[in-house]
């Protein structure tokens, strides 16, 4: 409703402007003083991953050229050979680690952060307000205090090196409840009164009738999640042992030599952990907006 | 003889209807993943951090033993005699204090922009949010590079006659190198934040400043900043929370020595260095349990000056 709102507010302004867009654009100092600004923070916050990208297809010895060209004098795509083809790490392992990791802990959060949702948002029950404060406790708790007790209770549990080390920690986030408890709060109560009164239980109502709703709600999760498992550093590095185990994050820190470093693989690298997450957020941006600005208001 | 007058008064405020009971064992039937998750990896590691804090803890070759405040006693020595984990936390400090007060100032800065009647403000919010999208290290890889003594930075600098430097092996600028990084990557979340509070702002407060004749410094200054101020504590608390913590960016560009001068150490890179290097797991909460208390702190003193007495 206040989505609506806004949104024919903003249609109606944009009409505006767009009436007499030249005139204003083109005459008001302060409007040309205000564009300048913004283009100059897009391109400080876009030239060092345009430059790095294009620069990840030159030849070593054009990557730390001076002065630097933004385009490759000569194309190449070596340094991604080497960075796939490397014998010493298996990053075609560590990419799958990563999707593994990502994609499991997003369609788990998906499916335990709506069930934990669904009873905070929309059931009555005794020790609901505790437990909901205590999911807002939780997502205050600094992860370096619990980083080593964390990895003590994973380790007594088997979860050390495994795949399950990484996923099942992550497999349900308070992030995740708190964000499916706010939508869900918002969906009318009609919707299941009707389906109780006929007597389905309450999981058959969550699966046939609330589930197939929450779809915003969902993809908010699941990207949010994805993005952070992509991401990861700690946790993979406090956890994976083994050089095959390791994480894309981990594995591209080697990179990194102590003596010298191929700057080409470097940003290979970087870029290959890029890439998934930049095709992600264009598809699903305002799923990213939303997310932020819901978990933002969490402090409140 | 009052007793049992009392008792099934009280029992039978507490007593379920069966149909509650259903519900009851519904919800909780919903909840069990979550609780079993979050009472094994935070709740019960949260409690043995603090019982771990008393104990010594030699990982992998034996057993916890006894150490009363032996492990507080080493962090106060440390504290005291300008040893690492000393040195570590004055390091957050300085990182926290620049890299919050310049992310806040940027960030708010870039919603009030984009929150004027701008066109394009979808492509510039994208543009701006890109660097908060990437992975802490990848940025790094990125900015090793760029900061390289023969980098691309020290060619720009140099345009303009500042002879290049050797930006992450100098004492006094490996650690703003670091900040400059986490600001670029950081602001843009908070701008967002920012952007949706600024968007709930009701309009008629600007018509009622305009009509009155204030110009747009006026309004921001007296009307929208002091309407932010709950956004605002929410912004500098997560970035204090967020700052003092600061490992990836650390780890990825200077390695767990610390950097030049150990001028890069911070407390968690020392909190991981004790537990995984040292193997001194015990000695490891209890350091934990200092900065956990230190940035606790500092958000209740940040919530008494940014929070205090907001009124409508």
């Amino acid at each position: 409703m206040a989505m609506s709102t806004r949104a024919s507010v903003e249609a109606a302004t944009r009409g505006k402007i767009d009436g007499n867009k030249r005139d204003r654009i083109e005459l008001t100092p302060g409007q040309i003083a205000l564009y300048a600004i913004l283009i100059a923070y897009a391109i400080f916050s876009l030239l060092p991953f345009v430059f790095a990208i294009l620069s990840s297809f030159k030849p070593e010895a054009e990557v730390l050229a001076q002065p630097p060209t933004l385009f490759p004098q000569h194309l190449t795509l070596q340094n991604y050979k080497d960075v796939l083809q490397s014998q010493e790490f298996p990053f075609p392992n560590y990419i799958l680690n990563s999707l593994i990791y990502a994609v499991a802990t997003a369609a788990l959060n998906v499916v335990l952060g709506a069930m934990a949702g669904y009873a905070f948002g929309r059931m009555q029950f005794p020790g609901k307000n505790v437990l909901f404060a205590m999911t807002l406790a939780v997502l205050m708790i600094p992860p370096s205090l619990i980083m080593i007790p964390k990895f003590l209770v994973a380790n007594s549990l088997g979860l050390v090196n495994n795949l399950g080390a990484l996923i099942i920690p992550a497999a349900v986030t308070p992030t995740s409840v708190f964000l499916m408890t706010q939508f869900l709060k918002t969906l009318p109560r009609e919707l299941e009164e009707s389906a109780v009164i006929d007597g389905a239980s309450r999981f058959r109502t969550f699966w046939q009738i609330i589930f197939p709703l929450i779809r915003p709600a969902m993809i908010t999760v699941a990207i949010f999640q994805f993005q952070g498992a992509w991401n990861d550093f700690m946790w993979p590095l406090l956890v994976m042992a083994d050089k095959d185990k390791y994480t894309l994050t981990v594995g591209l820190t080697f990179f990194k030599g102590v003596h010298f470093t191929q700057f080409g693989l470097l940003l290979a690298g970087a870029a290959i952990n890029t890439a998934p997450l930049v095709v992600i957020f264009f598809i699903f941006q305002r799923y990213f907006m939303r997310g932020i600005s819901t978990s933002g208001l969490a402090g409140r | 003889m009052q007793q049992a007058v009392r008792m099934p008064k009280s029992r039978r405020r507490f007593r379920l209807k069966p149909l509650q009971v259903r519900e009851a064992l519904a919800a909780y039937g919903f909840l069990a993943p979550y609780l079993v998750i979050v009472t094994v990896f935070m709740l019960i590691a949260t409690v043995t951090a603090l019982y771990l804090s008393f104990f010594y803890v030699n990982f992998g070759f034996t057993e916890p033993i006894w150490y009363g405040l032996r492990n507080y006693q080493i962090i106060w020595y440390d504290l005291t005699h300008n040893g690492d984990f000393g040195n570590s936390l004055v390091n957050a400090v300085k990182y926290t204090v620049g890299v919050v007060v310049v992310q806040t100032i940027l960030a708010l800065a870039l919603a009030l922009l984009l929150n004027s009647k701008v066109r394009g403000r979808g492509i510039f919010r994208t543009a701006f949010y890109l660097p908060a999208l990437t992975s802490s290290v990848a940025i790094s890889l990125i900015f090793i590079w760029l900061y390289n003594t023969g980098g691309a930075l020290n060619w720009v600098l140099g345009l303009v006659g500042i002879p290049p430097q050797p930006w992450l092996n100098n004492p006094t600028t490996a650690l703003p190198a670091i900040m400059a990084l986490n600001i670029w990557t950081t602001a843009p979340t908070f701008m967002l934040v920012y952007l949706a509070a600024l968007q709930d702002i009701p309009d008629t407060l600007f018509e009622a400043a305009r009509i009155d004749g204030a110009n747009t410094w006026n309004i921001i200054r007296h009307i929208t900043i002091p309407l932010l101020r709950p956004t605002t504590f929410v912004v500098v608390a997560l970035g204090t929370i967020g700052a003092f913590q600061v490992f990836d960016q650390v780890y990825v560009m200077q390695g767990t020595d610390c950097g030049p001068l150990r001028s890069t150490c911070t407390p968690v890179l020392i909190i991981y260095d004790t537990a995984f290097k040292s193997s001194l797991m015990g000695l490891a909460c209890a350091e934990a349990i200092v900065l956990f208390i230190v940035i606790f702190t500092l958000t209740i003193l940040q919530r008494r000056f940014i929070d205090a007495n907001i009124q409508y």
